[in-house]
């Protein structure tokens, strides 16, 4: 169907306006002082700006171990994803027909189909004999068994893109396989391995279920401390607002830089390529 | 293979709990109880209320996401200028943190002073208590939920719209046909098998909800608003039954399971 012009603009617009008015209307709450946060009709530019709701979240005890342990996490995590996924990725992409491969891959999408509650709930009540309860380690270690699928297949459709004839040409000339795969194969997936580690980064920064269930604490992570804003009984909202404006905007800045890759990982996985 | 194991494991140590006893609170060690949690559990009204809940959430999630993604997708699929700014800006809230979304909407939603019932009340809307009934509770976590989705729908259609070739559009335009015709006709058909792909992702993530159900209403009031899914939790981590929480999860693999495969059949469709 041709959709006129003028109707898909309409309709494109005010789509957009609906995506981030959230946005807009977070980040200005977490400007406002307790006044204009509180009224109607509501402020939407007319108010003076404040850090205050900032500057309480940063002074909040935990505030900057937790927010070290997101980082710490999600970094960890990322890093294994990328060095186990692309050899993975390289052999799946590589090597089209191997024994169990079929079962192989429908164990990998099992991953992303199964609720995480169905595998965190078991995952819990191991930990307490593993001491694994409450442990940075181990939640490094969760989180990339939960991620390393969605690396694997988004590496894949890389690896799959660089020409064969290249590696041959190599093996011509004497190079080994270690050599080979890194000098040769990784460089020219490093785009590939970029986009990669940020959609992955960004699965773990998100990642609440987890955490909430496994972590104490010591390795508490940042959206624990963003869902323990609504708990207690009295919401003040500046605080929260600051609370979500920090767990957003580096996501939004983001997605800004990675522009050229996300279509294609945000589609991937979904269907076979 | 190691971290493959992570999941799998845990998995099948899972069902392994389901047939014992275990429960939090009590230091008595574990017994072996067949499907005695099964048994309960499936006795329990809140298995059905819950399951019956979580049904209505993808029904209802499935018929507001599809149209809307496939909309978006044939207005981006027209070149528009800034087509590309458009889609740089919509698929943004699927990238973002499900619990700060939440938190976002919940002061939104808000009965007294929520930016959405002020502009409900600009064209005469009363003032809706969002979180306080369950039918309102589950359309802003419907609301909520479709904000993060549709672009997630939008994408996927925009790819298999792009996969149509354009000349069978030029054939059905030589014939004659209205633009109306060559959607319903032409384009529709084609991208059924997405659609479809679409769907059984979806429902996998109905079933997956938690993040934000978790922050805008906790399953509550009562547990009107609680899916199968955060039930599981509930069991588990505010009732303390672990092994019935265990017996629950086995049931919800269950029945992603026929889902599951459904996509895989589907997505093979899909080239």
């Amino acid at each position: 169907m041709k959709l006129n012009r003028l109707s898909s603009y309409l309709l494109l617009t005010f789509a957009s306006l609906l995506a981030l008015f959230p946005l807009f209307w977070t980040v200005s709450t977490s400007i406002k002082n307790r006044v204009d946060t509180y009224t109607l009709p509501p402020k939407f530019f007319s108010f003076t700006p404040t850090l205050k709701n900032y500057i309480s979240l940063f002074e909040l005890e935990q505030f900057w171990q937790i927010a070290l342990n997101s980082i710490v996490i999600t970094l960890g995590s990322t890093a294994i994803c990328l060095v186990v996924g692309s050899l993975a990725a390289y052999a799946f992409a590589r090597k089209p027909r191997f024994k169990g491969r079929g079962s192989l891959e429908g164990l990998m999408i099992a991953v992303r189909a199964l609720p995480g509650i169905v595998v965190i709930l078991p995952i819990f009540k191991l930990s307490s004999y593993l001491g694994m309860y409450d442990s940075k380690v181990a939640l490094v270690l969760i989180y990339a068994g939960f991620n390393l699928p969605f690396a694997i297949w988004l590496l894949m459709s890389f690896f799959e893109q660089i020409p064969v004839e290249i590696e041959e040409s190599a093996r011509v000339d004497g190079a080994s396989n270690v050599r080979m795969f890194s000098q040769i194969i990784l460089p020219l997936a490093a785009p590939g391995l970029v986009a990669t580690g940020i959609f992955v980064s960004l699965l773990s920064w998100n990642e609440f279920l987890i955490p909430v269930i496994m972590a104490g604490e010591n390795a508490k992570t940042f959206p624990v401390l963003v869902a323990s804003f609504i708990s207690n009984r009295t919401l003040d909202w500046g605080p929260m607002a600051a609370a979500a404006t920090v767990a957003l905007l580096p996501i939004v800045l983001l997605t800004v830089v990675i522009q050229r890759w996300l279509v294609a990982g945000l589609s991937s996985g979904a269907v076979k390529e | 293979m190691v971290l493959g194991a992570i999941i799998l494991i845990p998995f099948i140590y899972g069902i392994y709990i389901s047939f014992q006893d275990i429960n939090l609170a009590s230091f008595l060690p574990p017994q072996f109880v067949g499907f005695q949690n099964y048994s309960t559990v499936l006795a329990a009204s809140e298995t059905w209320s819950t399951f019956r809940i979580t049904m209505a959430i993808t029904v209802f999630g499935l018929i507001i996401q599809l149209p809307l993604g496939i909309l978006l997708a044939l207005a981006l699929h027209e070149n528009l200028k800034g087509t590309k700014i458009f889609r740089s800006i919509l698929i943004t809230p699927m990238l973002l943190m499900p619990v700060a979304v939440g938190l976002t909407y919940r002061f939104m939603f808000d009965t007294d002073l929520g930016v959405i019932n002020w502009a409900l009340g600009l064209v005469d809307i009363d003032r809706v208590n969002w979180l306080g009934s369950q039918t309102s509770a589950l359309l802003a976590i419907i609301i909520v939920d479709s904000w993060q989705s549709v672009p997630f729908v939008m994408l996927l259609a925009l790819a298999a719209l792009t996969a149509v070739s354009p000349s069978l559009y030029e054939a059905a335009k030589v014939d004659g046909a209205a633009s109306r015709q060559i959607f319903w006709r032409i384009t529709l058909p084609l991208i059924t098998p997405t659609l479809l792909v679409i769907t059984m992702i979806k429902i996998m993530d109905f079933l997956k909800l938690f993040d934000t159900l978790f922050i805008l209403t906790r399953g509550g009031p009562g547990n009107a608003t609680t899916t199968l899914g955060l039930w599981t939790y509930k069991t588990g981590f505010i009732f303390l039954e672990l092994s019935q929480a265990a017996a629950l999860g086995v049931i919800v693999a269950l029945i992603t399971m026929p889902v599951y495969f459904l996509w895989r059949k589907a997505s093979k469709g899909v080239r």
